[in-house]
């Protein structure tokens, strides 16, 4: 394989007049309307992708505003209640001491999250624009989002183990807060997004670059 | 590089409207974000407002954690704990549920509930855990809304919505009370007092009292209050009685009211009752008013009526049927032997003396008049085995002289009187002083007399003038001892005493038995005193008289004589001694801080306190061991008295045995001489019973 490695030679199917299924991978001839196998759609490239990657994620991060605001955990402790955010969390787990653990949910609750929003935003920026950088990054990129977006959830799984566990009534209770429902709406809408990004756009930027 | 291009491939797709080549997913954005806004606006709107309690201390509240509830529930938060510019004051920003905000006006009041333990039991126990909140209070009606208050340090009394109503309660002491002591009802607790504060003038205590509805409808014109704090112990006619109300009234204080008579009209609701110190006080109070047609009359006591208190009852057999309403005195013209007379006013409840319900005053009257004519007359008597508190009673004496109903017109009529008949301890006095009467000491004194005299015979005989004129001007000056005013005067005086401590058992009766006694007893151990005083100079008389008989027993008549009228000498010497001089002065001067005694007793007055009787029965019980000790020393020397004199009878004997015949001086000397003895016997006789029984004399057994 001579063009290992050169990006600039990657040909793609569209360019070979091809279409592949997205369901069952079956590789039909341009024009083909239905796969022939297992009867899904076939389209070369979804043409509404970046609009649902926008659509959801403009909707995730409008979700994450009050997930950052209001209290993710209401928690009576002996009558007292405390409520805590998920920033005002991490601060109280550090002051305690317990810097691991503020760094584990810093990571998972403010990391993650708005580096997903950062990742897929520049992938539907730059296909759109056709920004011309390593189209593998970009790939990595895309496979790294969509697989660290399910662990964004540690979050809300927190919230309803302590829920659900910690109900004794005078002396300790925890209930969930409004955070906690905003940022699974929050993640679940990053997750669509990042589903929805087609990633064989990545490689029609090259196309319309002049070939060497 | 080349204008050479691929033939133009219909892949471009149509060009289709903005509108159409949009997704409806734009919709989930819209959507999120208009559920944003809602949040945003929702909890916005649910804010709360911004209020500020002034606190002078806020102990607990913390920014952010602390509470503020209103009946419990949780109505808000503290935002933030801040001092005010000077200083001075604690601004607790709180925010607030919108819902009440337009409640919160004037008669807001807010305050730190902490937890609590005090008699009345244990409160704000949750805010041991919880930690403290702001629990704020505020009544029903909308008025104009405050954002600034006044935080209270401890909870109100009442909370502004109470049902149920304010009175004013004065009181003398404010010792028995304290702020959020129980009113109780029969024993039911029905509301509790405010914080007392003084008045303007600062003579009373006033105390605003809660009478929580419905049992506010039992407060009318009626209602007494009395205090039940602490416990009470009240020792009187119905004997010792302990009360107790319950343990948070004796550290906190408690007052309890009760109506006292029927159809008490209503009061107003600035209406002001005094407290009184006790049940039975507060039932008296109104006991004149309870009296439908309660008639008056008037007592006049020629004793002294020390003890009577207005609202003393008046008993008839027993049967309560009246009470002193006044004492005054009043100056008599009619009798000029007592200018002024002491009259006790009586209100007599016809009812209770068995009259009809609708008798008049003068149908009253005229049945008193009867009853007075059948020998119904009012004494006094006391109240209880120990009390010196008298009461006045009705009795029916058969054998008493005529007396009638005093008719004044207008004024009372005046109801006759007997002297009183108490029978108790000035009883005992009485039997002690009958006791010191019977004492032998008069026939001691005429033994003495007779001795004496015998001497005087003794020396007015001529052989004995012959042998000695000495001895009989010695004699004589004895006889003139003996027949002195001052030692005759002895058993006239003691008479007198006894005579006057007569009166003083009949002036008991009407004076404090205890007091008295004390100060009769202190002049009793002076007399004793000096009785013993007076005795010491008798040994030394003896001596030389036994000198003498021990001389003449031993030498013939000439040294006898020498010898007697060495003796009479030192006799005289002894007998002009101070202290033989004093010894009828002596007696005088007790016989007269006696009478004093009883001239003090006379015109002493009463100790009706309970307390000073008793340490005054003490007083005179160690009084009494004073004396009887020094009245032991005076007996132990009486048989050393007749001893002597025994010696002296057996010298003389041999004496008269020396001289061998039975002449007439012989004679007069044996006779002289066997009154010596009949003296010494006396004497033994006396000091032998008060040996086996010196309490005999005190105690009158």
């Amino acid at each position: 394989m001579e063009n290992t490695g050169k990006p600039a030679s990657v040909l793609t199917a569209r360019a070979a007049g091809l279409v592949g299924c997205t369901r069952c991978g079956r590789v039909h001839d341009q024009g083909v309307a239905f796969c022939l196998r297992c009867g899904s759609a076939l389209q070369s490239r979804d043409t509404l992708a970046l609009q649902k990657v926008w659509a959801w994620w403009w909707a995730g991060l409008i979700a994450y505003i009050p997930a950052n605001i209001y209290p993710m955990l209401r928690m009576t402790q002996f009558g007292r209640p405390h409520e805590s955010s998920i920033m005002g969390g991490v601060i109280d787990l550090a002051q305690h001491g317990d810097l691991w653990v503020a760094f584990v949910v810093f990571f998972a609750s403010i990391i993650i999250p708005i580096g997903k929003f950062i990742a897929i935003a520049y992938l539907a920026w730059s296909v759109k624009k056709g920004i011309r950088t390593r189209d593998v990054g970009r790939l990595h990129m895309y496979e790294i989002v969509e697989f660290i977006g399910r662990w964004s959830m540690i979050d809300v799984f927190v919230v309803a183990i302590l829920t659900a566990l910690l109900q004794m009534d005078f002396i300790v209770t925890v209930s969930p807060g409004i955070a906690a429902f905003s940022f699974t709406v929050s993640v679940v809408c990053t997750m669509i997004s990042a589903q929805s990004f087609d990633p064989r756009t990545i490689w029609d930027t090259e196309k319309e670059t002049p070939r060497v | 590089m080349s204008d050479q291009q691929p033939s133009e491939l219909d892949l471009q797709p149509i060009k289709r409207s903005f509108w159409r080549n949009l997704s409806p997913l734009w919709a989930v954005p819209l959507l999120s974000l208009v559920l944003a806004l809602g949040l945003a606006w929702q909890s916005f709107s649910d804010r709360g407002v911004l209020i500020e309690i002034l606190f002078d201390e806020a102990s607990g509240v913390t920014a952010g954690e602390t509470l503020i509830k209103y009946r419990d529930v949780t109505i808000g938060e503290v935002e933030r704990v801040d001092f005010t510019e000077d200083l001075t004051k604690v601004i607790v920003y709180a925010r607030v549920n919108k819902a009440v905000v337009p409640y919160l006006d004037e008669d807001a009041t807010f305050w730190v509930v902490e937890p609590e333990v005090s008699a009345r039991g244990i409160s704000g126990l949750s805010t041991v855990l919880s930690g403290v909140y702001i629990q704020g209070a505020w009544d029903d009606q909308i008025g104009t809304a405050k954002t600034t208050f006044d935080g209270a340090s401890t909870p109100p009394s009442v909370l502004p919505n109470y049902k149920g109503t304010r009175i004013t309660l004065r009181a003398a002491d404010g010792q028995m009370v304290s702020a959020g002591a129980p009113i109780f009802y029969r024993g039911l607790e029905v509301g509790r007092l405010g914080t007392p504060r003084l008045t303007s003038t600062g003579d009373a205590i006033l105390i605003d009292a809660y009478i929580d509805a419905p049992h506010d409808k039992l407060l009318n014109s009626a209602t007494r209050f009395w205090d039940t704090s602490g416990f009470s112990v009240s020792f009187g006619s119905g004997g010792l009685a302990l009360n107790v109300e319950s343990i948070a009234t004796i550290l906190s204080g408690g007052i309890a009211f009760d109506s006292i008579f029927e159809n008490g009209g209503s009061i107003s609701t600035s209406a002001v009752f005094d407290i009184y110190d006790e049940e039975a006080e507060a039932r008296r109070s109104i006991f004149v008013g309870r009296v439908q047609n309660g008639v008056a009359v008037s007592v006049a006591f020629g004793e002294s009526v020390s003890g009577l208190t207005p609202g003393a009852p008046v008993q008839f057999a027993g049967i309560e049927v009246g009470e002193v309403s006044e004492i005054r005195a009043q100056v008599n013209d009619e009798n000029p032997d007592q200018a002024i007379t002491l009259l006790a006013s009586l209100n007599l409840d016809p009812l209770r003396l068995g009259m009809p319900n609708d008798a008049t005053t003068e149908e009253t009257i005229d049945f008193l008049r009867v009853s007075v004519e059948n020998g119904m007359r009012a004494r006094l008597a006391t109240s209880g085995i120990f009390s010196s508190s008298l009461i006045v009673e009705l009795v029916m004496i058969d054998d008493t002289p005529e007396a009638s109903l005093i008719l004044r017109g207008e004024d009372e009529p005046i109801l006759p009187s007997v002297r009183s008949n108490i029978p108790d301890f000035t009883a005992t006095a009485e039997g002690m002083i009958e006791r010191i009467n019977s004492l032998p000491i008069e026939e001691l004194l005429d033994q003495a007399i007779k001795t004496m005299a015998s001497i005087e015979d003794l020396a007015a005989d001529p052989d004995l003038r012959t042998v000695a004129p000495a001895t009989r001007t010695l004699l004589e000056d004895t006889s003139a001892l003996i027949n002195s005013p001052d030692l005759q005067a002895i058993p006239t005086d003691l008479r007198a005493t006894i005579t006057d401590l007569r009166t003083i058992t009949e002036e008991l009766r009407s004076a404090d038995v205890s007091g008295t006694l004390t100060r009769a007893l202190t002049a009793a151990e002076t007399t004793a005193n000096n009785l013993s005083t007076a005795s010491e100079n008798v040994p030394a008389l003896i001596e030389d008289l036994r000198t003498l008989t021990a001389k003449a027993n031993s030498l013939e008549a000439e040294a006898l004589i020498t010898q007697a009228t060495t003796f009479l000498a030192s006799a005289d010497a002894v007998i002009n001694t101070d202290g033989a001089r004093a010894l009828p002065q002596s007696l005088t001067d007790a016989l007269d801080e006696v009478r004093l005694a009883v001239a003090e007793l006379r015109g002493g007055g009463a100790i009706d306190n309970l307390n000073a009787a008793l340490n005054s029965a003490q007083a005179a019980a160690e009084s009494i061991d004073v004396a009887a000790s020094d009245f032991r020393v005076t007996m132990a020397d009486l048989p050393r008295l007749s001893e002597q004199l025994k010696g002296v009878l057996a010298t003389a004997e041999r004496v008269i045995a020396s001289y061998g015949n039975r002449s007439d001086f012989s004679d007069e000397t044996i006779r002289a001489l066997r009154d010596v003895s009949d003296a010494a016997r006396a004497v033994e006789a006396l000091s032998r019973q008060l040996e086996r029984d010196p309490a005999s004399l005190l105690l009158g057994r």
